[in-house]
């Protein structure tokens, strides 16, 4: 008996314990062999690592219902049960589209981001920027497709106005987002440029989840949760701020208060303006940040503003009489934004944002007071269903009340509207392989001012011609409601309309890319009107067209810690709108932009200096006392900016900033008196910045424990 | 006899295993061979034997942690950014496994901490802020939950040189953590956990020796 069952042991433990060999190839699908494929028996340590020729042999103890697992990065995992026949296997495995193999559609659009290496910008280049002061508006003005428009400010894409360009913060419209300005004179973003992760810039053809804005979209990224307390403290020529963020672990919070006055640095620097009262500003923005759970992310952002200001102006026609003008402006931007993903293939995301703008505008006994009241509700759901499709769809409401009384002498006229726009929309993106990629979407929109329903398809595709380059191609329709005076006098305003065309070629390798874009831009449903004031006059039936070719190199490669980029726009564009007697090309476009930004940081004064310079050819003006219509050309506009930022030490940084340090007097255009003279001709007068140049200076100090912080990605 | 034969044959078999100690010899051999592999091939075999030993066991950190130290290791082998940045996210993703079996793991902390700083040093000037905060704030966090870590010190203080070096300052800061390592490097028996990281020590020296004694 004993016998009997040590021999049974024996036995036993042979069979249990006797090795196997398991071996194989493992190849991509195109059967290319793979090195380095992890090749186990699930739940054992027993397995290899394919080499060079994709080969793989183990041996193993185990016999029982035996699982190989074949994992490698970048491609699918898979299983396989073994049988006890097959120990000789040939895998193939199927390669997974992941972020960092897949093609992206970059056709119309400029990325921005911390995470993304393939970005052709960073945040951070926004506000290094010479020339940009820190404005996000003026640092992508550097950017191919954008025309300089000096007297505004703002982003005028492609021949299209700036009000074609909407500003949206995670995924939420924002309205009135630049500050108010004199006459003629740019105004600023609201939003400062530290407060956002990343951003996309779009030229064109941009995602269907967007609408109202014909031209272009800029898609901001606010911070996630900050994860260090820190305070700042800025002394600036304009004015001051204080800022705070404090990181509780699971939540955030960050607050600023900013403060402007140009009163001491006007005494300082002789202005063209007769100013009664610099501007002044009171600027205060909240944040609020909760990790809901792992995945999940709530964000609360507020920004409160007031902000005045007060000049005389002469009158074009007799410049001994000087008109008063009185600007004058209350904000409050109320944003929640809410994301989660309720599953590995489900995503939701959901905001509301609501903006209260009251804006005074007068001249002499004539003044305009308009109150803007908008809100912004959305709901946005995505699915994976795998790494080559997955499909998004949401909806939104956007709604807009405003009203304005226009005041003079005879008494006082009120009009308004309320808008309520609501949209649908729905997009797949979809990966032939990880080299070729469609995107394919539309979106419907409902205005309930004109009771009509607008269907937008838009379509874009990208293919990988080789390692480092890609073509890309978009079309869309878009489509955005009139100008505000327009809806204003005839609520009943149809949306006007523009279909666009985009090709686009990429070549990017470490530390250099370079595009080319080429676009046609159709303009239809443009509101035309014999005066803006007249509803009987509106017509709905404007078009017109943009084209042109945008070109943008950039290196940070070549030169030793310098980064330089170079963009060149060329645009053909006219319009049949407005009061236009026919098709012309508007004020506000020029044929030739170029940019040309170079950043260098040199050691040796452990300094940052930055040069920009901008070139933009004549813009149109109409020349009142010529016969043809838009017939004047303005000179060309050319601009040298400098900026410096010198590292005191690890948490003090001083900047300065000159603007048009070649002192060149720029026209932007001119202004006629609204009567001819006895000799029967108009008076006008150049438009011209407010100041040959523009200097900036500031001490930006950084309190807190972390000595790495400082503030020169704010800058 | 049958209920007999049972339990001798299931004692035998349980015995087989344990004194294999199939864990112990399989860390032993891999955890030098992590640092001696000096390609990407030898270097990716040995990380692909400790994610099998990760999670044929299911409840132990330290064989993640030695495949996110080789996916550090490894970013170093490339030249190009993009390479460096995907071994570096590999390396994360094993930090996070490591994580979801022991929470508030001073040396996976740290871990965490040294990937964030070897992403900065691929493109300091535009991840400088983000990563050099998410760097100092792991360390610090890292000291926190084990003060004696003599890991946590060295990379904190490795981190506060290249800081000063970047912003301008002194190495006063970093050498105070270096020496702090080396002296708590120097404290025996402080692991009874014999898979418990323990390199270091000559890292540190050699970190010393540059930054502090230089004069």
């Amino acid at each position: 008996m004993r016998a009997l069952t040590f021999s049974l042991l024996i036995g036993l433990s042979l069979i249990l314990h006797a090795q196997s060999n398991i071996s194989g190839v493992v190849t991509d699908k195109a059967g290319e062999a793979l090195l380095g494929v992890n090749v186990y028996l699930k739940g054992t340590y027993d397995g290899a690592t394919s080499g060079l020729d994709g080969a793989f042999s183990f041996e193993t103890l185990e016999t029982d219902s035996l699982i190989l697992i074949v994992s490698f990065i970048g491609f699918h995992e898979v299983e396989i049960p073994l049988k006890p026949e097959s120990r000789k296997l040939n895998i193939s495995l199927k390669e997974k589209i992941t972020q960092l193999n897949a093609v992206v559609i970059t056709a119309g659009s400029f990325n921005a981001s911390d995470e993304q290496k393939r970005e052709v910008l960073k945040p951070l280049d926004i506000v290094t920027t010479a020339g940009a002061t820190a404005d996000i508006p003026g640092a992508l003005n550097t950017l191919p497709g954008t025309q300089t428009v000096g007297e505004t400010g703002r982003l005028f894409v492609r021949g299209g106005d700036g009000r074609e360009t909407k500003t949206f913060i995670d995924g939420m419209l924002v309205h009135n987002e630049y500050g108010p300005a004199a006459p003629n004179t740019p105004s600023r973003s609201r939003f400062s440029p530290f407060m956002f992760k990343g951003m996309s810039f779009s030229t064109g053809g941009y995602s269907a989840e967007y609408g109202q804005a014909l031209s272009s979209a800029l898609i901001l990224q606010s911070k996630d949760l900050a994860d260090n307390n820190r305070s700042d403290i800025s002394l600036m020529s304009v004015g001051a701020d204080l800022s705070t963020t404090r990181s509780f672990g699971k939540s955030s919070i960050a607050g600023k208060v900013q403060y402007t006055n140009l009163t001491p640095y006007f005494e300082l620097a002789p202005q063209n303006l007769s100013w009664d009262k610099a501007p002044e500003e009171i600027n205060g923005n909240f944040a609020y940040r909760l990790k809901t759970s792992k995945t999940g992310m709530l964000k609360f952002y507020s920004n409160l503003s007031t902000s005045n200001l007060s000049l005389f102006q002469t009158d074009i026609a007799n410049p001994e009489v000087e008109l008063p003008v009185k600007v004058s402006n209350d904000y409050a931007h109320f944003n929640t934004s809410y994301r989660e993903l309720i599953s590995e293939k489900w995503g939701v995301r959901s905001g509301i944002s609501y903006t209260k703008s009251n804006d005074l505008a007068s001249l002499d006994s004539d003044s305009r007071e308009q109150k803007l009241r908008g809100y912004h509700t959305k709901l946005v759901a995505d699915y994976q269903h795998s790494d080559r499709v997955a499909i998004l769809f949401g909806s939104e409401v956007l709604g807009r009340k405003v009203e304005q009384e226009l005041m003079d002498e005879t008494g006082s006229f009120n009009q308004n509207f309320d808008e309520v726009v609501k949209a649908s929309f729905v997009e797949t993106e979809l990966f032939a392989s990880a080299a070729l990629a469609f995107k394919i979407g539309a979106r419907m929109a409902h205005s309930n001012l004109n009771d009509e329903i607008i269907l937008a398809p838009r379509i874009s595709a990208a293919y990988k011609t080789g390692e480092h380059s890609q073509v890309s191609v978009a079309y869309g329709q878009f489509n955005q409601a009139p100008q505000t005076q327009v809806i204003l006098t005839n609520p009943e305003s149809q949306f006007e309309k523009s279909t666009h065309f985009i090709g686009n070629y990429q070549w990017a390798r470490e530390g250099q890319s370079f595009r080319v874009e080429a676009y046609e831009k159709q303009y239809d449903n443009l509101t035309k009107y014999q005066s803006v004031f007249e509803a009987s006059s509106f017509r709905f039936n404007g078009d017109g067209f943009a084209r042109g070719v945008d070109l943008f190199w950039r290196d940070n490669k070549t030169f030793k810690e310098m980064d330089y980029w170079v963009s060149y726009s060329y645009l053909q564009t006219e319009r049949n709108h407005r009061e236009y007697p026919g098709s012309f090309t508007p004020s506000f476009a020029s044929t030739h932009n170029v940019s040309i930004v170079g950043k260098k940081f040199i050691d040796e004064i452990k300094s940052q200096i930055g040069l920009t310079y901008s070139f933009a050819s004549g813009r149109p003006f109409n020349d009142l006392n010529s016969e043809k219509y838009l017939a004047g050309k303005t000179p060309a506009y050319h601009d040298l900016s400098f900026n410096i930022s010198y590292l005191y030490n690890s948490q003090v940084i001083v900047h300065a900033m000159v603007n048009n340090v070649l002192g060149i007097n720029n026209i932007y255009g001119y202004e006629f008196a609204s009567q001819p003279d006895g000799n029967g001709v108009y008076a006008s007068r150049a438009i011209t910045p407010p100041a040959k140049r523009f200097i900036f200076l500031g001490i930006f100090i950084t309190l807190s424990k972390n000595k790495g912080i400082n503030q020169l990605p704010n800058l | 006899m049958k209920k007999n034969l049972f339990i001798l044959l299931t004692a035998f078999c349980v015995t087989f295993v344990q004194a294999n100690g199939q864990f112990e010899k399989a860390m032993g051999k891999n955890i030098p061979a992590m640092f001696s592999s000096n390609d990407p091939e030898s270097l990716q075999a040995v990380i692909n034997q400790f994610s099998r030993i990760g999670e044929a066991e299911g409840d132990r950190w330290e064989p993640y942690y030695y495949a996110a130290f080789g996916y550090l290791r490894m970013s170093g082998m490339y030249e190009s950014a993009d390479d460096k940045d995907k071994y570096l996210d590999l390396a994360m993703k094993e930090v996070e496994k490591g994580e979801a079996i022991s929470e508030l793991n001073s040396e996976l902390e740290s871990m965490r901490g040294y990937v964030n700083m070897i992403k900065l040093t691929v493109d300091p000037a535009s991840r400088g802020m983000m990563y050099s905060g998410l760097a100092f704030t792991s360390f610090q966090k890292a000291i926190k939950l084990s003060p004696e870590n003599p890991r946590a010190h060295f990379l904190l203080g490795r981190m506060q040189h290249g800081t000063a070096q970047f912003m301008g300052g002194g190495s006063e800061e970093a050498c105070g953590s270096l020496f702090k390592a080396l002296v708590l490097f120097d404290k025996k028996g402080q692991s009874d956990n014999p898979f418990a990281p323990s390199w270091g020590k000559d890292s540190t020296q050699e970190a010393i020796k540059e930054i502090c004694e230089k004069g």
